[in-house]
């Protein structure tokens, strides 16, 4: 089966084009000179295929013995190249120096092609441990054989078989054996792993393979790819996302720039990119400079003159409004206690439109060759746009190969692949190959940015403080409902319901009755294209739940960690299944009692200094990741300014395996979390972002980090994920500890300055 | 520089024009043959390279891409533009039938070989105090250039400003002829000082503000100007500078285009610097220095500089930690990079900007031009550039990052109307180019 | 045609004499480890070294380098070992790596500057790369690492 696939991402570019020479240098030593080789998996390819131990198509070991494992996931700094071959390393007991990595290309032998939700390592955890303990064990058979010992008495480490005091490479069993073994996806299934206390690489850190091209300029991303004869385009992003057509083009004064080639309505039968004009050039600098020079009019979709607050205030409506939306949770009796409550709480939270501003701005090159679309560029979800291009583009599946390469940040940008439709179109109409290079401001323009959110929530008490019922109401954009509708779940009133959009507000906590309605907005829908961003609805629903619960507990009179713990009691559906999560909500009391110990909870604080606390379960009750948080601000009465001073978390995401990396994950995610509550935002104005560059959005940078102390929970578990959950810990956190700093609530995200008095000053 | 320094040329009419053509009048002065450069001794000739370097002949005899010294650089006024004459010997289009007399009458009276009248655009209201040894030179220098047959531009002016004898009113009234006399009070090297700055390199054609007949206001010499768009600011104690001009600042300023306390030579000051100061002896830098540090007694104003220092040094991090107003992160972004500073002192590569006057001037006229043109490599500092910022941030972002410096970086009242100062200012130098 | 020197090199670049530093670098020269991020001088990604100096090439017009000397990622050091550079390894700096290149170039300039860098110095001069992955804690990290090692380079040779 199959051959090692050239990973497109590290082709060595011609350094010089037609337009520059050298002096001093000539023949092939120019190249040399400007370019070091690309990751070793390059190397690879020079082992022919028939060489090889290939026994799944997730790895093959070359005669040299180097592995080589397939990477189907997108790398986008989460390392997950690294994390992968770990595991297959691990258990196929391979040298690690050895390991290299290959990025595959989108073969249907690759299965479904997603990286995204923190799943990545999830997932793969067990197909990937079966696969290297397949290979083990057919390179013990075949290395006993060789060396002439009984096979028990041999074992596999570090490459190599060996019984007694002798040893063969697993290169030379390759070479000179006969691994020929076919394994039936039966027989992987059922194959034994290694028992945790086993593992040589797994819960070890090792060096994550893709970081020193990262470090010396040979990494090649999206942008970087080029193609012989490829020309430049750049796009004029219409007036509205949906809806805009094209009415006339004005190109004249385009013609004053030296490389402007043409400019044209591209005709998209997948109505991707409606009213997108592309322009074209021999460089980045004229395409830039032509566009500008280039003049259309539109007749713009029916959104036009939508804007933020419409979209909330839609929202708004729909939460007044009894009926409609998709009930997660919808227990009995949840009216009748609210009838019988002593006490009610009711608050309503909202959130702003927020940018992927993932720092590499999208971009694509696309081709035909043989009746074959290659597009080239860094994506995260493969098998969702496969479907889209082909329809844009008028031809099956199986003449598109998209090949993937390192992406310059994810966030969940490129898990909406619709960049790649323009690529294909242009090159279609053009008949040549099309780099497209999107300016920052049209990145921003055509972000599938994060929906601005509406949310209110309702308590009912009992005596004592007693919790009787809760009910959560979450209004916004639906990327699910927009992007992929076929594969949202039903909620239990029969309705679908996208889970990225409500996870969370199902929370583990026991409230008697409960109920958990999401609402899609469909203005926002319409409006613009609601985009998956660093942990999607968690971000809104978490923010709105724990500082809900720290109101909650400050109205029922109660410490706020005391009342959480109160209800995270793990009865009932918060008890937690094999095999994600075992222990429920008693692994996040855990996490919750850890963190409040780290974090210093309960002691005396300097003035306008104050400690709050959040807890969540990361993504999705069906693989949590019990994230605890406790932040210290500092808030000036007079202008505002919060200072974050400190972040203390603990997380608990099973078994790690690669607890470096996985701080590295976390440190990052919280900070993604404190740039969302404090620093960046945006507004959604007459159908387009208010903010399309980093002189008015402004994400957090190097002396905005404040102090961090991060627990990675020792555990056996299976592994969850770490790319997102902190990042839904952070926000309520701050917003809590801003309450306890000044007793001011804020209750819209990002926490600015002006709001930080406002709230002040409307406190009574 | 002098380039384009507005004329005025309105009130002349005023003046009548008869009874005027005998005041005006001057002599032709015999055209001569070429001399043979081999006729000048070397070492005047070098000696007038340097004068030439020091007056910035070059600057304004030559035009963009043209021959050096072949003139037709344009002038814009607002009465039409002024193109400078071709001073190579070339003996029909150029100085080569001048004698050295009729060249020195040029020099200190403002008058051609033939007997009319120069435009003042030519600052020989500072080259009349030159002395004949020094003309002489310069004589020698331009008589040995290679001659180039460019004949001169016709100006643009029109009647009767065109009318070269009414320039003889305006030296009545403006021109005081004269080579420079001595102040006995002052030693050698201020009187050194005093000679290059007020004669050769004519700092007040810049530095002085000008009447309405466009000539330097006689009771305000160095009271700070607007020169080609830049404010060249006052070189008197008026000088807004967070810390005064000492002489060592101002000779490093002269002698390379930087001084630690107080930042970079831009705009056309630059030129000054590069293609003129730099070639004259240090010790005729350092005199311009003296006799400056004098004037804008700096000796009685320095008195606690180092604690200006400290606060602005202190000042420097300002915005970059968890300072999140949106201006605050404008500035860290776009230009804390290269401008924070720590320490007793500044580090001489990253000019500080809370002690640039670019902050305390009056008006954000220099800060706003150099945030949009920047400043090249071979200008200010040599070897240490910045890149414009025209093409990258808007005139309101613009707008922001002066009003955030100004308020954050300086004790002194708001600048106004900053955005509209912006587009201005912008417009003006795309016009320009 | 603009030459000027890159990487030890002298190239000669027959386009706009206003196009970006930065394209040039990487669609004319070929050196695409440098970045485009943002095309306003905000983000760094597009960080390299002119006379020694770190400058962001995406507003630096071509004319402006002429003659000069130019230094990229490509270039900082030969073999890939500059101390900053094993110090990102060391630390495993990098997430998704799209910053690194105008981080390194950033951090290599400022330590000429400041060559025992408090925290302060590393949020200003620093603050000017944006690194969207986050990874500041360890930029910070790898950057006191390697101006450790290079003062002891210093004190030792
Ligand atoms: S791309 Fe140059 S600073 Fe952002
Ligand atoms: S590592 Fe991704 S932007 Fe810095």
């Amino acid at each position: 089966m199959g051959s090692v696939l050239k990973p497109p991402g590290h082709r060595v570019p011609s350094p010089l084009s037609r337009r520059s020479f050298l002096i001093g240098a000539a023949g092939t030593g120019i190249v040399l000179g400007f370019m070091r080789p690309g990751l070793a998996a390059v190397d690879a390819l020079s082992t022919p295929p028939d060489q090889l131990f290939e026994p799944t198509v997730w790895y093959s070991i070359g005669r040299d013995g180097s592995v080589t494992v397939n990477i189907a996931k997108a790398e986008m700094g989460q390392h997950i190249g690294t994390a992968l071959a770990r595991i297959v390393a691990d258990e196929l007991e391979a040298d690690w120096e050895r390991v290299q990595l290959a990025y595959v290309d989108t073969d249907p032998k690759w299965g479904y092609m997603v990286t995204g939700g923190s799943w990545s390592v999830s997932h793969s955890f067990m197909p990937l441990s079966q696969a290297g303990a397949a290979g083990r064990i057919a390179l013990i058979e075949e290395g006993a054989k060789l060396l002439g010992a009984d096979r028990e008495a041999c074992s596999a480490r570090n490459g190599m078989v060996s019984a007694g005091d002798q040893s063969i490479a697993y290169g030379d069993i390759v070479a000179r054996g006969d691994l020929r073994r076919v394994y039936s996806a039966d027989e992987l299934k059922q194959m034994p792993i290694k028992q945790p206390a086993d593992r040589r690489l797994i819960g070890h850190d090792t060096s994550a393979i893709d970081i020193p091209s990262k470090t010396d300029g040979s990494a090649r991303y999206g942008l970087d790819a080029e193609v012989e004869g490829m020309i430049y385009a750049r796009p004029k992003i219409p007036p509205t996302r949906n809806g805009s057509k094209v009415l006339s083009i004005d190109d004249q004064a385009a013609k004053t720039v030296k490389g402007y080639i043409s400019s044209i309505a591209l005709e998209d039968p997948s109505d991707t990119v409606p009213g997108w004009v592309m322009v074209f050039a021999d460089s980045v600098t004229a395409a830039i400079r032509a566009a500008d020079k280039v003049t259309v009019q539109w007749q713009a979709g029916d959104t036009a003159n939508v804007s933020e607050q419409d979209i909330l205030d839609h929202g708004g409506a729909q939460i007044a409004d009894p009926k409609g939306g998709s009930l997660l949770v919808n227990d009995d009796g949840l009216e009748p206690a609210f009838a019988a409550a002593k006490t009610t709480l009711e608050q309503t939270y909202t959130t702003s439109s927020m940018l992927h501003f993932q720092l590499e701005p999208v971009n694509g090159l696309a081709f035909e060759k043989d009746g074959v679309f290659e597009i080239h560029t860094g994506n995260q979800w493969q098998s969702l746009i496969l479907p889209v291009l082909a329809k844009a583009l008028g031809v099956g599946q199986d003449k598109i190969i998209m090949r993937t390469y390192l992406i310059g940040g994810g966030f969940g940008r490129r898990l909406n692949g619709d960049y790649a439709v323009p690529v294909a179109l242009a090159t279609k109409a053009v008949g040549k190959p099309v780099k497209m290079v999107c300016t920052r401001a049209d990145d921003a323009r055509f972000d599938s940015f994060r929906s601005p959110s509406i949310q209110t929530l309702r308590m009912a008490f009992g005596e004592g403080g007693r919790v009787t019922a809760m009910d959560h109401h979450a209004a916004a954009g639906w990327p699910t409902g927009v992007m992929a509708p076929s594969s949202m779940p039903k909620g239990v009133n029969g309705v679908p319901y996208d889970p990225f959009s409500i996870s969370g507000a199902d929370h583990w906590y026991t409230v008697g009755a409960q109920r958990v309605r999401a609402l899609s907005n469909d203005l926002a829908n319409r409006a613009f294209r609601p985009g998956w961003l660093r942990s999607v609805g968690p971000g809104w629903t978490n923010w709105a739940v724990e500082s809900f619960m720290d109101e909650a507990a400050h109205a029922a009179g109660i410490d706020a960690v005391a009342f959480r713990l109160g209800l995270l009691d793990g009865t009932g559906r918060n008890a937690g299944t094999a095999p994600f999560s075992v222990g429920g909500a008693r692994r996040q009391a855990a996490v919750l009692k850890r963190v409040a110990e780290r974090g210093g909870w309960g002691s005396a604080m300097p003035k306008d200094t104050g400690l709050g606390i959040a807890t969540t379960f990361g993504q999705e009750r069906d693989m949590p990741t019990w994230v605890a948080c406790v932040a210290r601000v500092r808030v000036n009465r007079g202008n505002g300014v919060v200072t974050l001073e400190k972040l203390s978390l603990v997380v608990d995401a099973g078994s790690i395996v690669h607890p470096d990396g996985a701080l590295a994950q976390v440190e990052g995610a919280a900070l993604w979390g404190a740039s969302m509550a404090l620093h960046e935002g945006t507004e959604f104005v007459k159908g387009q972002v208010k903010d399309t560059n980093l002189d008015t959005y402004t994400p957090l940078r190097m002396g905005d980090v404040p102090e961090m102390d991060i627990e990675l929970v020792e555990s056996a578990e299976m592994p969850t994920g770490l790319g997102e959950p902190a990042t839904t810990v952070v926000g309520p956190a701050i917003a809590n500890a801003i309450f306890a700093a000044v007793g001011a609530r804020l209750r819209h995200l990002p926490m600015r300055p002006p709001a930080v008095l406002q709230a002040l000053s409307s406190k009574s | 520089m002098v380039k384009r320094i507005l004329i005025g040329f309105a009130a002349l009419v005023a003046l009548g024009v008869l009874g005027f053509a005998l005041l005006a009048w001057r002599p032709a002065l015999d055209p001569i043959d070429p001399p043979a450069a081999a006729s000048f001794p070397p070492e005047l000739t070098a000696r007038g390279e340097v004068l030439a370097a020091g007056g910035y002949c070059a600057t304004c005899h030559t035009q963009k891409g043209g021959k050096p010294y072949a003139g037709g650089y344009g002038l814009p006024t607002p009465f039409g533009v002024i193109y400078s004459t071709n001073i190579t010997p070339d003996p029909d289009t150029g100085i080569g039938r001048w004698s050295e007399a009729a060249f020195a009458r040029a020099m200190h009276e403002g008058v051609a070989r033939d007997g009319s009248h120069l435009f003042p655009a030519f600052p020989f209201d500072h080259f009349t105090k030159l002395s004949g040894d020094d003309l002489e030179a310069l004589y020698a220098y331009f008589m040995t250039r290679a001659p180039v047959k460019a004949a001169p531009r016709r100006n643009t002016v029109p009647f009767p400003f065109n009318v070269r004898a009414l320039q003889a009113g305006w030296k009545l009234l403006f021109f005081k002829k004269g080579t420079y006399e001595p102040d006995a009070a002052k030693s050698v090297e201020w009187n050194r000082g005093a000679y290059l700055a007020e004669g050769l390199s004519h700092c007040g054609a810049c530095h002085t503000p000008r009447n309405l007949l466009g000539a330097e206001k006689a009771g305000d010499a160095y009271g700070g100007a607007i020169v080609e768009g830049w404010i060249a600011p006052a070189l008197t104690d008026a000088n807004p500078a967070p810390v005064s001009w000492a002489q060592n600042e101002l000779f490093s300023y002269l002698m390379s285009g930087t001084s630690v306390l107080h930042g970079t030579a831009a705009g056309s000051m630059s030129e000054v610097v590069h293609d003129g100061l730099a070639k004259l002896p240090r010790s005729d830098v350092n005199a311009i220095a003296v006799y400056f540090a004098d004037i804008d007694s700096s000796s009685t104003r320095m008195a606690g500089f180092e604690a200006t220092v400290a606060k602005a040094v202190a000042s420097s991090g300002l915005g970059s930690r968890q300072d999140y107003g949106a201006d605050a992160h404008l500035y860290l972004a776009a230009c804390g990079s290269c401008h924070y500073n720590r320490g007793a002192m500044p580090v001489a590569v990253r000019p500080e900007l809370a002690l640039n006057s670019a902050l305390t001037l009056p008006e954000p006229t220099n800060f706003v031009k150099v945030v949009l043109s920047g400043i090249g490599l071979k200008d200010g500092m040599s070897g240490v550039m910045m890149p414009g910022f025209a093409h990258a941030l808007s005139d309101s972002d613009i707008g922001r990052l002066a009003a955030y410096l100004r308020r954050t970086r300086t004790d002194l009242p708001a600048w106004t109307d900053l955005d509209a100062k912006v587009t201005a200012i912008r417009k003006e130098a795309a016009g320009s180019q | 045609m603009t030459t000027f020197q890159v990487n030890g090199r002298t190239v000669a670049v027959d386009v706009a004499p206003d196009t970006p530093l930065l394209w040039v670098l990487r669609d004319e020269i070929g050196l695409k480890g440098t970045k485009f991020g943002c095309g306003i001088g905000m983000c760094g990604a597009c960080t390299v070294h002119v006379e020694g100096r770190a400058i962001r090439s995406c507003i630096t017009p071509l004319d402006a380098v002429a003659g000069a000397t130019v230094t990229t990622i490509e270039g900082l050091d030969p073999d890939g070992q500059h101390p900053l550079q094993k110090a990102w390894i060391k630390t495993q700096a990098p997430q998704c790596g799209y910053c690194q290149s105008g981080q390194i170039m950033q951090a290599a300039s400022m330590l000429k500057d400041f060559p025992d860098p408090t925290d302060r110095d590393i949020d200003a001069v620093m603050g000017g790369s944006l690194c969207r992955c986050m990874a500041y804690i360890r930029i910070r990290k790898a950057i006191k690492i390697a101006a450790a090692e290079m003062r002891g380079d210093a004190s030792n040779g």
